[in-house]
């Protein structure tokens, strides 16, 4: 073991420093709505709350909980991530296996249609109008199948697997195993750090994205969270904006919208760290192996 | 060499791609609204004799899709009275598309564009049906309202036509079935802390040169702080946009949310640019004064809402904008819990140069759009009987603003007031239900315009003083119809965002003093090179055309 210069030394505490000002930046929000969340009204809109609770008191929580909609919009998002995000895995893990594989006829057509959806797409109408045509509206599909692959966890995913070694497969297959086989039983085993790395993408993307269901569903019972949290949100500050007919838009009190935002990231929240392990891992090896 | 290869068959296929969406495209435009003057065949449940003033009750059960602007702060409900009481009194069932507030417009342009709109699109505000005349999507109202007794009766009864020659297109129709108010209704003011006014002997200021005084007169009193912040700066080109509006009233020119680059001089029978009257460096010269002396806060034009409330609450400052809402719910409200005693009053909008007077044009509120699809339906005479009852007459109004006699309101004479135990507005905080949220009335998809004593009905009593006051203010004339074509309106639109940056970056350099005024010449020249005059000139010149036209 070398011993790290000086120089080195001081690279590392500058680094530190640096960067634990930018966690701090980066929390500060957190810790903010966090505080707003137990904050009485009236201490919030003095603003008085920054890093701690003032006024303490629970009631927006309760008036939240109590509101119908906010959980059915809740459960509705729970189910749009898991199913989008279950569809999403499958496919994405088929299509970036067979692009893995060199001797392949027409890989780059393959991988050239979907390079394609990167950069070009056929706009918000005609994807409306094909949605609507296949009688995908109000249902958990318009979410899931328009957004099913993502390119760039796809490719990703295809270097993932380009990168362990052929003669395991080759083995596999003398000792009996089909082609679905080997993917099951054994390529997927190795690749539990990508996998968790893909799980962990689409479903915070799932979680967050609001525009496709906002597009596809016609009625508010069918709504992820993330538009209730917006239309509550715009509701409370886009009053007086256009001058006119937005009298009725009566003040949401600041600290339901940070209820809902602390209650709505939470989950996520919670998940990260464990599945952090993983994502370091598999994001690396995407990048290494490019 | 192999790359090559894989290039060209990517190129192939994205020609294909591309040629296959053109297709797809070119297909969707290539519809249109049908033939459409006999509506002989389209009478499917429509009444024989309609006429002004009657029950509309079709002759069998109908049901129409109409697009929902969901608020909220009160969320839609398929449980609200008032559509159960819609479909008992006119047998029409209306299917809403809920759509929620935060986003009703882009969602209503992508509906449009698919061909997938309900046939009934309220809640739209001049001019954003414009974008989309061209595509034919929408139905040009205007050849249908003789369909619609109630709307012609109130634009007759309330000299309402030159207002709606200023929604004509260039082919001398409208698209949008405008809310109609009887009345100018003035939206926005200055508040003032009565409370701090009554303590140094002040009284509430008439006109802008006693704001000033009296801004003045609290500055020596408390010489650390701004005695006047604002807000309605952020989610708008045009910071302080309450202010500017109701300011460039009190000095005869549009500014602020109201301000649009063109306005009509009526001495000189001309359109001229609003950003370079006189009047309007009069406006500038005013605040600059106000921000120079230090009595109005400079960070009014770049803060949040929230941020000059919080000041207000804190009693940084001691005046503020405010509409008749606002100062209830919010300030007041606030103020109340945090500072003993305090007071908030709004004033009737300030006299300025122009005198007593209040902007023309603005009877006009946002409305309805139908979709040229209703007008392929066997029922569209219904239709448009339907809409003429709930948005134009009487009692269609007024159901969609109080509800039910007897069961959510009680009226004796002109005076109507919610039921006990119903909340309007916050009117009863205590109250088990509210009007909007567990009825569906004063719904701002239903519930706009009418005649004064049905809009005036709906006033807390500091709104019945402010809408008095200003009621007998003088309206000036709405300028005249000039619709531009549209090759000409692409010119127009291509002059008009950069002039109207330019002036409205200027407008809050000279305010805060970042430019001095001896440079207002300079800035006319600035105008004048980004086209100010071809401007100008494109207006007057459809002017002149559409007067010949039509008389």
């Amino acid at each position: 073991m070398v011993k790290p210069s000086r120089s080195y030394r001081v690279f590392q505490g500058v680094n530190g420093v640096i960067l634990t000002l930018v966690v701090l930046v980066t929390l500060y929000p957190f810790a903010n709505i966090l505080a707003r969340s137990f904050s009485g009204e009236r201490q919030i809109r003095a603003g008085e709350v920054t890093l701690l609770p003032k006024g303490f008191n629970l009631t927006t929580y309760r008036i939240v909980f109590r509101d119908s909609m906010f959980w059915r919009n809740y459960g509705n998002t729970v189910l749009y991530t898991v199913v989008a995000t279950a569809v999403a895995m499958v496919l994405t893990t088929c299509y970036a296996y067979v692009l893995s594989k060199k001797h392949l006829k027409g890989r780059g057509v393959l991988v050239g249609i979907a390079v394609f959806t990167m950069f070009f797409t056929g706009g918000l109408i005609p994807n409306y109008i094909l949605v609507t045509n296949l009688g995908l509206k109000n249902s958990v599909w318009a979410i899931a199948l328009p957004n099913a692959i993502s390119v760039f966890n796809l490719l990703v995913m295809k270097a993932f697997f380009e990168s362990l070694p052929t003669e395991l497969e080759e083995a596999a297959q003398i000792d009996g195993l089909s082609t679905y086989g080997v993917l099951l039983r054994i390529v997927l085993p190795l690749s539990k750090a990508v996998v968790a790395t893909m799980v962990l993408f689409y479903s915070v993307s799932f979680w967050n994205s609001w525009f496709s269901a906002f597009l596809y569903m016609d009625r508010t019972d069918l709504m992820p969270v993330t538009v209730y949290l917006r239309n509550l949100i715009q509701g409370a500050t886009g009053g007086g904006n256009a001058g006119a007919g937005t009298e009725q838009l009566s003040q949401v009190a600041a600290n339901i919208q940070s209820v809902t935002i602390v209650l709505t990231a939470l989950p996520i929240l919670c998940v990260y760290p464990f599945v952090q392990r993983y994502f370091v891992s598999g994001v690396m090896l995407g990048a290494v192996k490019g | 060499m192999q790359n090559a290869g894989q290039l060209s068959r990517r190129q192939i296929l994205a020609a294909a791609g591309f040629i296959g969406l053109a297709t797809v495209t070119g297909c969707g435009s290539g519809e249109d609204g049908g033939d459409s003057k006999d509506l002989s065949k389209k009478r499917h449940g429509a009444m024989k004799n309609y006429r002004a003033g009657q029950q509309f009750k079709a002759a069998e059960p109908l049901s129409f899709s109409v697009l929902h602007n969901n608020n909220p702060v009160y969320p839609m409900k398929d449980g609200w009275l008032f559509w159960k009481e819609l479909t008992k009194r006119t047998g029409v069932t209306l299917k809403p598309v809920d759509v929620p507030l935060a986003d009703y417009e882009k969602k209503r342009s992508v509906l449009i564009g698919a061909g997938d709109a309900p046939f009934l699109i309220p809640k739209t505000y001049h001019p954003s049906e414009v974008a989309f005349v061209s595509s034919g999507a929408v139905l040009p109202v205007s050849d249908y309202v003789k369909l619609m007794p109630n709307f012609r009766d109130k634009v007759r009864k309330w000299r309402l036509e030159p207002e709606l020659d200023s929604i004509r297109q260039s082919d001398g129709k409208y698209y949008l079935l405008p809310g109609l108010h009887e009345k100018v209704k003035s939206g926005y003011s200055l508040s003032f802390r009565t409370d701090v006014l009554d303590r140094h002997g002040l009284t509430p200021p008439t006109t802008w040169d006693e704001v000033y005084d009296v801004l003045k007169a609290l500055k020596e009193e408390y010489p650390g702080k701004y005695p006047f912040s604002d807000r309605w700066s952020t989610n708008t080109p045009f910071p302080c946009g309450a202010l500017f509006s109701y300011l460039g009233q009190a000095f005869g020119v549009r500014a602020g949310w109201t301000y649009d680059n063109i306005s009509f001089d009526h001495k000189a029978q001309k359109y001229v640019f609003t950003g370079a009257q006189d009047a309007y460096r009069q406006l500038v010269e005013y605040l600059r004064r106000l921000v120079a002396e230090k009595l109005m806060d400079p960070e009014s034009f770049s803060q949040t809402d929230d941020q000059a409330v919080q000041k207000l609450l804190a009693e940084k400052c001691f005046a503020m904008s405010a509409n008749p809402q606002e100062l209830v719910q919010n300030y007041r409200y606030n103020l109340e819990k945090q500072v003993e005693g305090a007071k908030m009053e709004m004033v009737p909008v300030p006299l300025g140069p122009a005198g007593p007077v209040v902007l023309g044009g603005s009877r006009l509120e946002n409305g309805v759009m139908i979709s040229s699809k209703a007008l392929k339906s066997d029922s569209f005479v219904a239709m448009m009987q339907f809409v003429d009852w709930l948005w134009y007459s009487d009692e269609g109004q007024r159901l969609a603003r109080w509800g039910v006699q007897g069961v959510t309101y009680t009226r004796s004479g002109r005076q109507y007031r919610p039921k006990p135990g119903i909340s309007l507005m916050g009117s009863d905080p205590d109250a088990p239900k509210d009007m909007q949220k567990d009825y569906g009335f004063y719904n701002g998809v239903f519930a706009y315009g009418g005649s004064w004593e049905l809009v005036s009905s709906m006033f807390g009593p500091d709104e019945e003083k402010f809408q008095a006051a200003m009621a007998r203010r003088e309206q000036l004339p709405v300028d005249p119809a000039h619709p531009l074509q549209s090759f000409e309106q692409e010119q127009a639109t291509l002059w008009d965002t950069p002039l109207k940056d330019t002036v409205i970056q200027n407008t809050l350099r000279f305010v805060l003093g970042k430019r001095p005024l001896s440079q207002w010449d300079a800035y006319l020249a600035e105008l004048k090179s980004k086209n100010m005059q071809q401007l100008v000139d494109l207006h007057n010149k459809a002017y002149e055309r559409f007067r010949k036209e039509n008389g």
